[in-house]
């Protein structure tokens, strides 16, 4: 019996299990993307909201199995979101600086965006918030849960 | 220092959980207890009007960590255990609730919540230039947001880049290419 069949039979297609995931996940999916998008103006902000969207696969993973899930999801999604997160918040930050102000000094971008200031510092906020710490979080947090469930070894790792 | 009664009940769940998660022999029921301490410190949060920290205490210590550690001890062997509850080891006790006590003796010099004596006054200045001044300079409404993403940015940056960091370091640490 290999690895992979070993793991999926510990999984139990339980039809509670099943019609409360498929009723919940969209329902958690979309506050995690509300608390993401709606940080700026009440509790929550990009590492919460990216925590949620990441609790959404955590759902899946219990209950169709880690190794579908992470199929699913994809190794690539995931390097993306972390990796890409970084990028866009160091590039905001470096972007800053190349129109003259300190790093991550929003009120730069008056420069090139026709908007009173605090408009242009809520703009670079929420990019921030969401274009890089809710992906970061969310890329890493996701891949977390198939890190630890497939353990040690690059054998799991090496499927395209 | 007025408390109400839910608070005092939600502290002495809290208590009560914390000391579950250390005596429980079965490591699952332990995870189990942990989940529910979380989810009583995430109410305790709320209630004491600080949602946003309230909400990562749910999602990371309730929902995150609570998976995190089932998954491992599914990939571990679960020791079957035959009493209810671990072999107290007395003199630790004694250290831990020495500890504890001293701790919970400067509780009662903290100022009450809200109060203008609290250490968040402390420097009013900083305090009510973020309250007065959020949303003129930064244009948004939750002074905590506005904080953390933009007088604080770079530190902000820094703990992103850490999560980052410890995804990188769990690959390296389990020998894997990719995050599957």
């Amino acid at each position: 019996m290999s690895e992979s069949e070993r793991v999926r039979q510990e999984y139990t297609q339980s039809p509670i299990i099943l019609t409360t995931a498929r009723i919940l996940a969209p329902f958690v999916l979309t506050y995690g993307l509300f608390i993401t998008f709606h940080g700026a103006d009440s509790p929550g902000g990009g590492f919460q909201g990216g925590v949620i969207i990441a609790t959404t696969v955590y759902l899946l993973a219990f209950t169709f199995g880690v190794e579908p899930t992470s199929t699913w999801v994809g190794h690539r999604s995931m390097a993306i979101l972390a990796a890409g997160g970084v990028i866009i918040f160091t590039g905001i930050g470096f972007a800053t600086m190349a129109l003259g102000g300190n790093f991550l000094e929003y009120a730069e971008f008056v420069a090139i965006l026709d908007l009173p200031e605090n408009e242009v510092v809520k703009w670079g906020m929420e990019a921030v918030e969401i274009g890089g710490i809710a992906a970061i979080i969310a890329g890493v947090v996701m891949a977390l849960v198939f890190l630890t469930a497939g353990g040690y070894g690059p054998e799991r790792g090496e499927e395209p | 220092m007025s408390v109400s009664l839910v608070e005092v009940s939600l502290a002495a769940f809290v208590i009560l959980a914390a000391i579950g998660t250390a005596i429980f022999r079965d490591v699952m029921a332990a995870i189990v207890v942990f989940a529910a301490y979380s989810l009583g410190m995430a109410v305790l949060y709320t209630l004491m009007l600080a949602p946003d920290v309230a909400m990562t205490e749910a999602a990371i210590g309730a929902g995150v960590t609570t998976i995190l550690l089932i998954v491992t001890i599914a990939k571990t062997n679960r020791s079957s255990a035959e009493e209810l509850i671990e072999v107290i080891h007395w003199p630790a006790v004694v250290v831990a609730g020495t500890f504890t006590a001293v701790v919970a003796w400067t509780v009662f010099e903290f100022p009450t919540i809200g109060s203008d004596e609290a250490i968040a006054w402390s420097n009013p200045s900083v305090t009510q230039h973020y309250l007065t001044y959020t949303y003129v300079e930064t244009g948004v409404t939750n002074a905590v947001t506005a904080v953390l993403a933009a007088y604080r940015g770079f530190d902000t940056f820094g703990e992103a880049v850490v999560v980052f960091a410890v995804g990188v370091a769990v690959l390296v640490v389990l020998d894997r290419e990719v995050f599957t």
